[in-house]
């Protein structure tokens, strides 16, 4: 490998990384969001992203939508889908004073049931693929090529992150939702309505599946098995740290980077291992993660 | 009162499986031969999470490990099953040491996202490694040897995997009512209050640890003995997730809720195999519904509390240990 392709991979990785990083940062973002309000890492998360993928390829398919209709009604469902699960599922766990185990279990068994139904509507027989949502023509830049869906990608992916951190900063609900994340407790006395700020943040980590879902299923094929992608989400949280927000995102970043390198120059088999590695040293290293802030003790 | 109706379940399943091979043809033969090997993987989870309270999602790569090690050693070196199980166990209780070391310096989720990791990195393995385990293709196991005697069906192998399940069921009665089973008990409460209590908190952790692989390992050779085959795909997270579900519904704590749940769900995943779309449906359901109205599932240890102030007439000190060896 001469110099020259050394600099090419290096651009080529990075660029793809930055592309498939954003995607990663918004699901990543999704788990964090749920952890730090709820204390829950949510194993369902790749399960709504692809309940998301699914719906809008049910309604550009079989129902025959136009895209700017298919969007907002996709995230629609999934949205009131990981909010109803929040608020009957999730709740009455809390309810029959179930901890950590019980609340990890609760969301495997909606991942199940997610999987289950997607399989009984039969679309998940054969991999398919929607259409993409701008033109997949060659774009150089550098000597890297992209293309303009994955510039576009991109864009809506900062974007989207942008508004929930401005959401987070300035509104009353985001305060409410920060709040609960710091001390849950004390945001109930002060009177934040805690069932239903979790419910709205499971509300909003289904809109940002929803989202990352439509965004990368024109590049991917479509299978009951993507919600593997929610492994590097969560590789992505942890490296990141797991209730940093701006974790989330630097570590979605460094994982899809990281993937598409490890891709170019080791082998592309190797892809499937590189995200556990980052979770092993990481955890190892800095068991809080990048942006984690200081450990936790807990006290007796 | 409760250790007597223990007792009599454990008869009951005595003669139930003296009887069954008289009665039942090769299908159900291997179920309960699978079922058995459930039970054990079932006892090791619930060393450590029932017992010890430690969040561990790495009993899949620990099974395998145990798998392909004794079918290796059994197809190339013919070695008489025992050896080759205990060879299994053994390496899992080494890796289970190493990984126990790791996770003192984690608590709750990162605990159980590093074991996760460790789980999906040994399936890579598992797949990848062709030219140890055949990779994606499946491994195929040759029929256990021991002392000649060739365990080629599974009426062969059921007396001795049901004679090792036994085995394994009462070594966790024991050291559930040792000391390591309190120190377990008192580290899974709060480990800072057992640290004051001058319990050697890592060296249990790793301790939980290390036994919980290396029942894993044996219910991995216990399969080779009377199952031919064996894919990666079956050695994954669902596995895992299978397995911790059996312990949490069937309770918390509870080595009778560990077995019952090894049983119960065994049969609920072999039953629904063939319809896989409502396997995962109902499967779900019965998890979540479980975690809503169960929380502690069927047979949870009861809160101490009630067991000391009921009305029993033993001695106090008598009624204490009950209490804490009480999952037994």
């Amino acid at each position: 490998m001469s110099g020259a392709d050394i600099w090419l991979f290096l651009q080529q990785g990075i660029l793809s990384g930055l592309v498939t990083g954003s995607v990663y940062a918004l699901l990543a973002v999704a788990v964090v969001i749920i952890f730090k309000t709820t204390d829950v890492p949510n194993f369902a998360q790749g399960e709504l992203f692809m309940v998301g993928a699914y719906v809008a390829l049910f309604l550009v398919l079989v129902m025959g939508w136009a895209y700017w209709l298919v969007i907002p009604v996709t995230i629609a469902v999934v949205m009131v889908a990981a909010a109803l699960f929040q608020r009957v599922v999730m709740e009455r766990v809390i309810a029959s004073r179930g901890v950590g185990v019980q609340l990890v279990i609760a969301t495997l068994g909606l991942a199940y049931v997610l999987k289950g139904l997607v399989r009984t509507t039969g679309l998940g027989d054969t991999p398919r693929s929607l259409p993409p949502l701008a033109s997949t023509s060659a774009i150089m830049i550098g000597d890297a090529v992209l293309t303009r869906l994955d510039l576009l990608i991109f864009a809506v992916a900062i974007i989207v992150m942008a508004l929930l951190f401005a959401m987070f900063a300035w509104t009353r609900t985001g305060r409410a939702m920060r709040a609960v994340g710091m001390n849950a407790r004390g945001a109930q006395r002060v009177g934040v309505n805690l069932s239903r700020v979790r419910m709205m943040v499971w509300g909003l980590s289904g809109l940002i599946s929803a989202i990352a879902a439509v965004l990368i299923t024109p590049k991917i094929l479509i299978t009951p098995d993507i919600a593997h992608v929610a492994i590097l989400a969560f590789a992505a949280a942890i490296v990141g740290g797991m209730s940093s927000v701006p974790g989330a995102v630097l570590g979605g970043f460094i994982i899809g980077i990281a993937e598409n390198l490890v891709g170019l120059f080791i082998s592309t088999n190797a892809i499937v291992v590189a995200p556990f590695l980052a979770i092993m040293i990481v955890l190892i290293v800095r068991p809080q993660g990048i942006l984690g802030g200081r450990l936790q003790v807990k006290k007796v | 009162m409760k250790s007597r109706f223990d007792l009599m379940l454990l008869v009951v399943a005595a003669v139930v499986l003296a009887v069954l091979p008289m009665f039942v043809t090769g299908y159900v033969l291997y179920v309960v031969n699978l079922l058995m090997v459930f039970v054990v993987l079932a006892l090791g989870m619930h060393l450590v999470i029932g017992e010890t309270g430690q969040f561990a999602l790495s009993h899949a790569a620990f099974y395998g490990i145990g798998i392909y090690t004794a079918g290796l050693l059994n197809n190339h070196f013919q070695l008489p099953f025992i050896l080759s199980i205990l060879a299994g166990s053994l390496l899992t209780a080494c890796l289970g040491y190493m990984l126990g070391a790791l996770a003192l310096r984690m608590r709750d989720i990162y605990l159980a996202l590093s074991t996760f990791a460790f789980g999906e990195a040994m399936q890579w393995v598992f797949m990848n490694w062709n030219s140890v385990t055949n990779g994606s293709n499946g491994f195929r196991i040759a029929p256990a040897q021991i002392f000649g005697y060739a365990l080629t069906n599974d009426l062969r192998a059921y007396p001795f995997v049901i004679v090792i399940t036994a085995l394994m069921l009462w070594a966790t009665v024991w050291i559930s009512r040792s000391q390591l089973g309190s120190a377990f008990r008192a580290v899974r409460e709060s480990d800072i209050a057992a640290l004051a209590m001058g319990v050697d908190v890592n060296r249990v952790k790793r301790m939980a640890f290390t036994l919980s692989a290396a029942y894993a390992g044996l219910a991995g050779g216990l399969y080779t003995t009377f199952s031919s085959f064996v894919h990666p795909e079956s050695l994954g997270f669902q596995t895992t997730i299978l397995v911790l579900t059996m312990v949490v519904v069937g309770g918390i704590g509870s080595v009778r809720g560990a077995i019952l749940g090894a049983i119960g769900f065994g049969l609920i995943s072999e039953l629904l195999r063939q319809a896989l779309s409502f396997q995962e449906i109902i499967y779900g359901a019965i998890l979540m519904g479980f975690m809503m109205f169960a929380p502690r599932g069927l047979f949870a240890e009861r809160r101490k509390r009630v067991r000391i102030t009921s009305t029993t007439h033993a001695p106090a000190p008598v009624v204490a240990t009950r209490a804490s060896g009480e999952s037994a």
